[in-house]
């Protein structure tokens, strides 16, 4: 700090002799030498659309509209009691949870183990590893639909193949019974998304010394114990980082939700963000609002304790 | 031929396998664009006995009409089927490069002092901007109905353009700031005792730099914008971007998907050739820049 301050010292001297500044003499903080300029744009665009929006959304929270007259009118913290006594709103949560939690796991394994298998520098896995990349620019409405489609009980290709090996029952549709239709809806996540774990663990791979593995190899070290006790205690940074984003993205989900069982049957796959989206869409702005502050005060208490406990930093 | 199959291993089968598994949805769907309406809805999963046409893309990309094509008229209708989707592909192309290029151009800016310039509490600045993707989408669509409504700015381009920048920055702001880390600060310090200004140093010597970087990050913004679906579904009525223009083709009278699969198949073209032109940098830019590659 005081060697940059030294050098900014330095650069007003020679600007000075040069006489560069002498036409407009502007306060510091407004030169490109002071951060301000540099981060002003963003920060007022945080504020103009981020931060205003977030009160707003608090505000919604603390009203009640009319349905006569259409005005907003102050119910303080009705809405807040209202969700709480919602069993509703506890069914979202539980559905949120078992699908977040479900799909942490899945993937974190299956991308282990296909990173491991596709960490070669043996000629055609570089194409491998390129194609693996394609699923995450599919729009994820896209994703939904696609397997919608696959898994209609009438002609989707998935539910024919699961009704040819006996696990699948054509008059029981995937999407369409409480049982099946979660994991219905988890499978276009797990595909959309075990990729993500794949590339992130390739690259933490990558980054490994390679002496602890000559070392262990020295010592007689078979190759599951080498990557029990080394890659996968020096992967833990890399993972946890990579599980923190995915469970950002998992806990609102709404998507998959949306294109392929929009929440049912019943209630049997909404989602937090789904049923705030649902309240929304039928004029309840005010519980919509509650709802999906809800999600969002609960991936923050979530996502501080993982940082806590897992010390990612970034 | 002989010594490749020679030099197989079981291990590379096992690979292959996978990626073919992950690969089979993307082929079905492509396929399905490809089938005409009754190839589509056959139990038996038909992968090539059929006829392959191209009325699905004529449909939903030209404006054709499906009865006509059907009966052989071939008749052009010039945009009066609902499934015509030129529009919606307009529509998005303008939300994704308006949302890109506003993103990178606030976030250059803000990385390049967050990587610079000894600030107060960076750490904290960060994260305060990283935990603006903690947002769900739909407690950014609620009360921005409410505000764009306000400020006329409701089902406008200009309304879905600010939302997607705003939910970009964090990941460009993080993806630049480790970009331009990595670009030796001796280099401004020296250019700047030789009398440029910082802004000097960051134009015309930093920025040509990280050139590659920035395309990088313009790549995964826009395919956020591309692909991005709740935000447009609720903010906005007659623009429609591609995916919300798409779970309209799913209908109380029945599901089109032959259209489905043909604008699905349209919208992924430019994400695949984007995302194989950035691979190296993709690994970063899907952490928010947390880990060097």
């Amino acid at each position: 700090m005081n060697k940059n301050g030294g050098t900014e010292g330095v650069t007003a001297v020679v600007a000075g002799q040069h006489g560069r500044r002498q036409f407009l003499v502007l306060p510091r903080w407004f030169t490109s030498d002071h951060p301000l300029p540099w981060l002003a744009p963003l920060f007022a665009l945080i504020a103009a659309f981020g931060l205003y929006p977030l009160g707003y959304a608090l505000w919604l929270t603390l009203n009640q509209r009319n349905p006569y007259t259409r005005e907003m009118e102050w119910s303080g913290l009705d809405q807040w009691a209202r969700a709480l006594g919602d069993e509703r709103m506890w069914n979202a949560l539980m559905v949120t949870s078992i699908y977040t939690v479900v799909c942490l796991l899945v993937q974190v394994v299956l991308g282990f183990v296909i990173a491991l298998l596709l960490d070669s520098e043996r000629p055609g896995y570089g194409v491998l590893r390129a194609l693996m990349t394609l699923p995450l620019v599919v729009p994820p409405a896209v994703t939904g639909l696609m397997f919608l489609l696959m898994e209609d009980a009438q002609f989707g290709v998935l539910a024919y193949y699961l009704d040819v090996v006996g696990l699948a029952d054509p008059s029981q549709p995937i999407l369409g019974n409480i049982y099946t239709a979660l994991p219905g809806v988890m499978l276009a996540d797990i595909w959309q998304w075990t990729p993500f774990m794949v590339l992130i663990i390739l690259a933490g791979l990558r980054a490994l010394p390679k002496e602890p593995y000559e070392a262990a190899a020295i010592d007689g070290a078979s190759y599951l114990q080498s990557l029990w006790y080394l890659t996968l205690p020096m992967l833990g940074r890399v993972v946890a980082v990579a599980v923190l984003i995915r469970t950002i993205d998992l806990f609102r989900i709404y998507d998959y939700i949306y294109t392929m069982t929009t929440g049912g049957p019943g209630t049997a796959t909404e989602t937090l963000s789904f049923y705030a989206g649902r309240e929304f869409t039928t004029a309840n702005f005010n519980y919509a609002s509650t709802l999906s502050l809800i999600t969002l005060i609960l991936l923050n208490v979530v996502c501080f304790l993982f940082i806590r406990v897992s010390r990612v930093k970034f | 031929m002989v010594a490749v199959l020679r030099g197989l291993r079981l291990r590379d089968l096992f690979a292959v396998l996978v990626v073919l598994v992950f690969m089979f949805p993307l082929f079905w769907w492509v396929l399905a664009s490809f089938k005409p309406y009754t190839a589509i809805f056959s139990r038996i999963p038909n992968y090539f006995d059929f006829a392959a046409t191209l009325d699905n893309y004529r449909v939903a990309l030209l404006g054709a009409s499906r009865i006509n094509l059907e009966q052989g008229v071939g008749g052009q209708t010039g945009g009066a089927s609902s499934y015509y989707s030129i529009p919606s592909i307009l529509d998005s192309i303008i939300i994704a490069i308006g949302s890109t290029v506003l993103a990178v151009l606030f976030a250059t800016l803000a990385a390049y002092a967050l990587s610079r310039f000894p600030i107060r509490a960076k750490k904290h600045v960060v994260f305060f901007i990283l935990a603006q993707r903690m947002m769900p989408p739909i407690a950014v669509a609620i009360p921005l109905f409410f505000i764009f409504r306000d400020i006329g700015l409701r089902d406008t381009h200009i309304g879905i353009i600010i939302a997607h920048t705003l939910i970009n920055l964090p990941l460009a702001t993080l993806l630049l700031k480790s970009f331009f880390d990595d670009v030796p600060r001796d280099l401004d310090e020296s250019a700047m005792i030789d009398g440029a200004s910082r802004f000097t140093v960051f134009w015309r010597i930093v920025l040509p730099l990280v050139r590659g970087g920035i395309a990088a990050t313009a790549v995964l913004c826009f395919i956020f914008s591309w692909t991005e679906f709740l935000i447009s579904l609720q903010l906005t009525t007659s623009i429609r971007t591609i995916p919300v223009k798409i779970t309209t083709f799913v209908t109380s009278t029945g599901t089109e998907w032959g259209l489905i699969t043909a604008l699905g198949s349209a919208a992924l073209v430019p994400s695949f050739i984007f995302i194989l032109l950035v691979q190296r940098h993709l690994v970063r830019g899907l952490t928010l820049g947390s880990l060097k590659d």
